[in-house]
C-alpha cells in the first residue's frame, strides 16, 4: 500500500469488539465454574450441606438391671445429672471452666483435664461431659442461670445405683466412668460413658450395657432445632438374675461382721453360687459417682484390704482341709486302707528335723476315718511321705485345685499346687523332703482360694462331678470328675459326717438335728509354728501371725444340697473360729421347722 | 418532544430481557426472603418492597427514555457537581447504616448518592470522549480519571469500596472502550500490576481481611471465610436439576448470608441449580449482548460511549458479584442488578436501561436531520 496509515488489525481491546471479548470472557468463565461447582463437587458439597443442617446425638440406653435368685434388686439405674459444655457455642472456654470448678468445688485441674481428655473426642456441636454426678440443687441453680453462660448444657443420664451397697460390692463389682484405655480399646464407647470396673459389672459389661440409639436434628444456622428424627433406638442392656439370695446374703454378711473373712455358700448339685462374702468391704456406689481421693486412700491403705474379693482373689494354705484330698489319694493309691493304722506320738522325724501333730501328746493309733475326725498331723506326715509330692500335687490338681474355677468374676487366683520343679524354678532351690510333709497336711506352699475348697467339696458330695462355679441362674458347667473311685469318695464323705458327729470330731460344732453334716476343719499357719507363740492362746498372739481359720462342709437334707466354707483371716483355729460360722449359716440355710419353711431359697 | 415513530423503535429484545431478569430476581428474592422456622415458613418484606421498587424504577426508566439523550449533555456538569455536592453532604451528615455513611434521609426514603454519582460520572465521561479526537494521549487520559476519582476518593472515605470501585471500572471501561495510544497502552499494561499492590496500604483492615480470606477461606471458616464457603456450599450442593424453589436448605437454615443482598446469585443456583444458574447467565449475556448492538448502532460518539458506560456499568457488576459467590473473586459489597435486594439500585439500574432505550430508538433521526 505504501502509506504511513498501518492497515487497522481487528482491535479487541477497545471499540465494540472489546464488549463484545468481555461477553465471551465473562461466559466462558462462569460456566465453567459453575460445572466445576455443581456437577463435577456436586456430591462433595451436597454432603457439606448436609452436615450443616443435621446434628446427630446420642440417646443413652439403660444398663441391665441385676437382680437375686428371688428376682430383688441388686443393681438398678437412677437418673443423674451431669455439666457439659458444647464447645462451638462457648465464647470464653476458660472462663467457663473456672466458672464450673467454682460451683462443682472441684480442683480446677481436674476440671482441665477432664475437658482436655474430651476435646479431640467430642464431635462438634456435641456435648461433651465435663463433671458428671452434679448435685440436684446446682442442677435446679443452673437452670436459672442457663443463659448467662452459653455452651453450658444438663445432660441428663441414667446412673448405676446399687440399692444394697457394701453387701454385695465383691459380686456385683461396679461401673465408672471409662478411662482412656478403654475408650481406647472399644469404639463404642463415649467419653463419660460408664463401663464395668469390677465384679459381675466387669464380666458381663457387654450383655449389661445394651447399645446407644442415634438421633438427627435438623437446625438451623444458629443451632435451633427445627425437627428431629431417631436413626437407631436405643436397645436397653439385659437384665442379669444372679443365684445370690440377698436375704442370706445380708444375714451372713451379719454374722461375720468386724471379721476379715470369706464365706461361701454354693449348691452342690447346681454349682450356683447362694451367698458369697468377703469383708471387710466398700460401698462401691462412691466409684459411680466417682471416688474421692482420699477415700480411694483409705482403701488402699487399709491393711485388711477391703477391695480384696477373698473368696476368688485370694489363696491362703487350706490347712487340714487339705488333709481330704490326701487321704483320697491315699485309698486310691492303695497305701492306705480303711482298716490300716498309724501310731502317732505326737511328732514325726524325718532326717534331722521333727514334725509335731497340732497335738502334742499324740492320738495313739490312727486309722483313716479317726485322722480326719481327729485331724491328725503325724498320719498325714507317713502318707504324704510315702505319696510323694508330685503324686499330691497331680492328685490336687485334678480335684479343681491350682486353677481358677472360672467363676464369673474377675482377677481370680489359681492358687497353688507345688512340686519340686515349680520350687527350682521360683526360688531356685532343691525342694526339701520335710516340704512335702507340710505339703500333705495343706500348709507351707499350698495355696487355695475359698472357692476352689468349695467347689472340692461340692464335688465330693454330689456325686463327683467338677463344676464351673456360676453366680448366674443356670445350672453351671461340668468341667471333670473327681478322680476318686465312689468307693473312696463315699468314704471320705462319711469320715466328715463323723467329724462332726463324734465327740471328739473337730466340726462336732455344727451337729444339727434332722441334717446330714459333714465338715473338716483346718488352720493354716500363716508363719511356721514358732516356738514363741506355739502355747499362747490366740488373743495373746499378734494379729498379722495368727493362724487363718477354716470350715468346710456340706449340709444335706432331702434333694437339697448346700457346701458351705468359710475362712476367717487370723482367726486362730478352725473349728473353734469358723465353727459357729458355718454353723449359723447352716441354721439360716434349714432353720429349725417351727413352722412352714421361708421362703429364702 | 416524543415523536410517535420513535415508539416503533424501542428495543423490545433489550425490554422483554430486561422483564425477565426482573421476574427471575422477583422469584428468587421470593424464596431468598423467605425464612423456615419451627413454625414453617416466614416471608421477609424484601420481596414486596422489592416489587414497589420495581414499580417505581419503571417511571425513572420512562423519564430517561422520554428526553433526548442529546439533551444529557447539557446537564452533564450540572448533575456531576450536584452528585458531588450530595457525596459531601452524606459525608457530613449522612445517616449512618451498620457502619458506613451512605444514605441520605429523604423523608419517605434513603437514598443514595453514591448511585446517582455513578450515572453522572457514566454522562460526564461520555460527554468528555465524545469531544477528544482519536485515542487517548496521557493528558486526555489523566483529565478524564479525575473526573472518575474525586467522587471515587469521597465514597473510599464512606466506606463503600464496592461503589467506588464499581465507578472506576466503568470509568475505565469506557476509557479502553475509546482506546489509548499504543505507548499509553503499553505503559499501563506493565505499570497497573505492579503499582496494584501499593493499593492495599489504603485498604481498611476488614478489606485487607477479605481478600485474605479469599486467598485462603479454609484460614477462618467461621470468620471471615464463612461467606465464601457456605457460599460454595449452596451453589455445588444445588446439582444440575438444584433442591427446588423454597427447598434451599443452605438459605432457608440461614446458613447463607447477606442471601436476599449480594448473595441473592447463592440461593438461585442452590434451588435452581446448574440448569437455573446457566439459564440466569445466558439472560445476562443476551442482555450484555443488545447493548453491545445498541452500541454498534448508535448514531453519534456522546450516544455510543454512553452506551458503552451503561455496558460496563452492569458488565462489571454481574463479574464482580458472580465471581464472588462462585468463589472466584474477593468479596466485595457489589449487587448482581435485578437479582439482588436494594431499591436505589433498583431505581439506577432501570435509568441505564433508560438511558441505552433512549440511544436506540433515536437511532435512526440524524439520517434524517444529517
Amino acid at each position: 500500500m505504501g502509506t504511513f496509515e498501518q492497515p487497522e488489525r481487528p482491535r479487541f481491546f477497545s471499540g465494540p469488539a472489546l464488549l463484545l471479548t468481555l461477553l465471551v470472557v465473562l461466559f466462558g468463565l462462569f460456566s465453567i465454574r459453575l460445572w466445576y461447582l455443581q456437577i463435577y463437587k456436586n456430591e462433595f458439597y451436597l454432603n457439606r450441606a448436609q452436615d450443616n443442617r443435621t446434628r446427630q446425638s446420642t440417646m443413652f440406653s439403660p444398663r441391665g438391671i441385676i437382680r437375686d435368685r428371688d428376682g430383688l434388686l441388686l443393681a438398678e439405674n437412677a437418673p443423674a445429672y451431669a455439666l457439659a459444655l458444647v464447645r462451638e457455642d462457648c465464647p470464653d472456654i476458660p472462663g467457663t471452666l473456672d466458672q464450673i470448678s467454682i460451683w462443682t468445688e472441684t480442683p480446677r485441674e481436674e476440671i482441665q483435664k477432664s475437658f482436655e481428655l474430651g476435646r479431640q473426642r467430642v464431635k462438634p456441636f456435641d456435648e461433651q461431659v465435663i463433671v458428671s454426678n452434679i448435685s440436684f440443687d446446682l442442677v435446679a441453680m443452673l437452670e436459672a442461670k442457663h443463659h448467662d453462660w452459653p455452651g453450658l448444657a444438663i445432660v441428663v443420664r441414667p446412673k448405676r445405683f446399687y440399692t444394697y451397697g457394701s453387701t454385695l460390692a465383691h459380686i456385683l463389682g461396679y461401673v465408672a466412668r471409662a478411662n482412656e484405655e478403654e475408650l481406647l480399646n472399644d469404639p463404642s464407647l463415649q467419653l463419660g460413658d460408664d463401663v464395668g470396673k469390677q465384679g459381675i459389672e466387669l464380666v458381663l459389661e457387654q450383655k449389661l450395657r445394651g447399645s446407644k440409639g442415634l438421633e438427627e436434628f435438623e437446625v438451623d444456622a444458629s443451632g435451633r432445632i427445627l425437627s428431629s428424627r431417631v436413626l437407631s433406638q436405643p436397645v436397653k442392656g439385659d437384665d442379669v438374675n444372679l443365684s445370690i439370695s440377698l436375704p442370706l446374703q445380708e444375714a451372713a454378711t451379719k454374722i461375720l461382721e468386724n471379721k476379715a473373712a470369706a464365706l461361701v455358700v454354693m449348691d452342690a448339685k447346681t454349682g450356683q453360687i447362694v451367698v458369697q462374702v468377703s469383708l471387710p468391704t466398700y460401698d462401691p456406689n462412691d466409684f459411680v459417682v466417682g471416688i474421692s481421693h482420699s477415700k480411694w486412700n483409705d482403701l488402699l491403705e487399709d491393711p485388711l484390704h477391703p477391695l480384696q474379693n477373698r473368696p476368688v482373689q485370694s489363696s491362703y494354705p487350706p490347712g487340714s482341709v487339705f488333709k481330704l484330698v490326701v487321704a483320697g489319694l491315699a485309698l486310691d493309691s492303695g497305701i492306705m486302707t480303711p482298716s490300716s493304722t498309724i501310731f502317732c506320738s505326737g511328732q514325726y522325724t524325718l532326717g534331722k528335723r521333727s514334725f509335731r501333730c497340732w497335738r502334742r501328746g499324740g492320738h495313739g493309733t490312727v486309722a483313716l476315718t479317726k485322722s480326719l475326725v481327729e485331724s491328725c498331723d503325724v498320719y498325714y506326715y507317713q502318707v504324704g511321705e510315702k505319696l510323694g509330692v508330685n503324686a499330691i500335687s497331680n492328685y490336687a490338681i485334678q480335684c479343681g485345685f491350682g486353677a481358677k474355677t472360672n467363676v464369673e468374676l474377675p482377677h481370680e487366683r489359681s492358687g497353688n499346687m507345688p512340686t519340686p520343679e515349680w520350687k527350682l524354678k521360683r526360688f531356685g532351690e532343691r525342694w526339701q523332703g520335710g516340704e512335702t510333709l507340710n505339703f500333705a497336711i495343706g500348709q507351707g506352699y499350698t495355696l487355695a482360694t475359698p472357692l476352689q475348697v468349695a467347689r472340692f467339696i461340692a464335688a465330693l458330695a454330689n456325686g463327683g462331678l467338677l463344676l464351673r462355679p456360676t453366680l448366674l441362674l443356670e445350672k453351671a458347667d461340668v468341667i471333670g470328675e473327681l478322680p476318686m473311685t465312689t468307693g473312696t469318695r463315699k468314704y471320705i464323705l462319711d469320715s466328715m459326717v463323723a467329724t462332726v458327729e463324734n465327740e471328739r470330731g473337730t466340726a462336732r460344732i455344727l451337729r444339727r438335728p434332722g441334717l446330714r453334716i459333714g465338715g473338716k476343719t483346718g488352720t493354716s499357719q500363716v508363719v511356721k509354728l514358732m516356738d514363741k507363740y506355739e502355747k499362747k492362746a490366740t488373743k495373746e498372739i499378734p494379729y498379722k501371725y495368727r493362724d487363718h481359720a477354716w470350715m468346710a462342709s456340706f449340709v444335706e437334707k432331702d434333694d437339697n444340697c448346700y457346701v458351705v466354707v468359710a475362712m476367717i483371716e487370723h482367726g486362730g483355729g478352725g473349728g473353734a473360729e469358723a465353727g459357729p460360722v458355718v454353723g449359723a449359716m447352716i441354721d439360716l440355710l434349714f432353720p429349725v421347722e417351727i413352722g412352714p419353711k421361708p421362703e429364702v431359697l | 418532544m416524543i415523536d410517535r415513530r420513535l415508539f416503533f423503535h424501542i428495543n423490545w429484545g433489550l425490554l422483554v430481557l430486561v422483564a425477565m431478569l426482573f421476574v427471575v430476581g422477583a422469584i428468587n428474592l421470593y424464596s431468598a426472603s423467605t425464612l423456615r422456622g419451627s413454625e414453617g415458613l416466614e416471608l421477609d418484606v424484601y420481596f414486596n418492597k422489592q416489587l414497589l421498587w420495581g414499580g417505581a424504577s419503571l417511571c425513572a426508566m420512562t423519564l430517561v427514555v422520554i428526553f433526548d439523550y442529546r439533551h444529557f449533555q447539557a446537564i452533564a456538569w450540572p448533575l456531576f457537581l450536584l452528585s458531588f455536592a450530595l457525596l459531601l453532604g452524606v459525608a457530613l451528615a449522612g445517616k449512618s447504616i451498620s457502619g458506613a455513611k451512605r444514605w441520605l434521609d429523604l423523608g419517605f426514603f434513603h437514598f443514595q448518592p453514591t448511585e446517582l454519582a455513578k450515572i453522572a460520572v457514566l454522562i460526564l465521561t461520555a460527554r468528555i470522549l465524545s469531544r477528544i479526537e482519536g485515542r487517548l494521549g496521557w493528558i486526555n487520559l489523566g483529565k478524564t480519571v479525575l473526573i472518575g476519582l474525586i467522587p471515587a476518593i469521597i465514597i473510599i472515605k464512606q466506606p463503600d469500596l464496592g461503589s467506588a470501585l464499581n465507578i472506576m471500572l466503568i470509568l475505565g471501561g469506557m476509557v479502553l472502550f475509546k482506546g489509548l495510544t499504543p505507548a499509553v497502552f503499553r505503559t499501563l499494561l506493565v505499570c497497573i500490576p505492579i503499582t496494584l499492590p501499593f493499593g492495599w496500604f489504603f485498604l481498611h483492615d476488614y478489606q485487607k481481611k477479605r481478600i485474605l480470606t479469599f486467598l485462603d477461606p479454609g484460614n477462618d471458616p467461621l470468620g471471615a471465610g464463612y461467606h465464601i464457603i457456605q457460599s460454595q456450599i449452596a451453589i455445588g450442593s444445588g446439582g444440575f436439576w438444584g433442591k427446588g424453589f423454597l427447598e434451599g436448605t443452605q438459605s432457608q437454615l440461614r446458613f447463607l448470608p447477606e442471601k436476599h443482598t449480594d448473595f441473592a446469585f447463592a440461593v438461585l443456583g442452590e434451588e435452581w441449580g446448574f440448569f437455573g444458574s446457566i439459564l440466569l447467565l445466558v439472560l445476562f449475556c443476551s442482555f450484555l449482548y443488545q447493548i453491545y448492538v445498541v452500541s454498534l448502532e448508535a448514531k453519534d460518539d456522546f450516544g455510543r460511549y454512553l452506551v458503552a458506560g451503561v455496558f460496563f456499568y452492569f458488565f462489571w457488576q454481574i463479574l464482580i458479584n458472580m465471581g464472588m459467590v462462585l468463589g472466584i473473586m474477593p468479596v466485595v459489597g457489589i449487587p448482581l442488578p435485578f437479582i439482588s435486594y436494594g431499591g436505589s439500585a433498583s431505581v439506577i439500574n432501570f435509568c441505564m436501561i433508560g438511558l441505552v432505550l433512549n440511544i436506540a430508538m433515536r437511532r435512526f433521526m440524524f439520517k434524517k436531520s444529517g
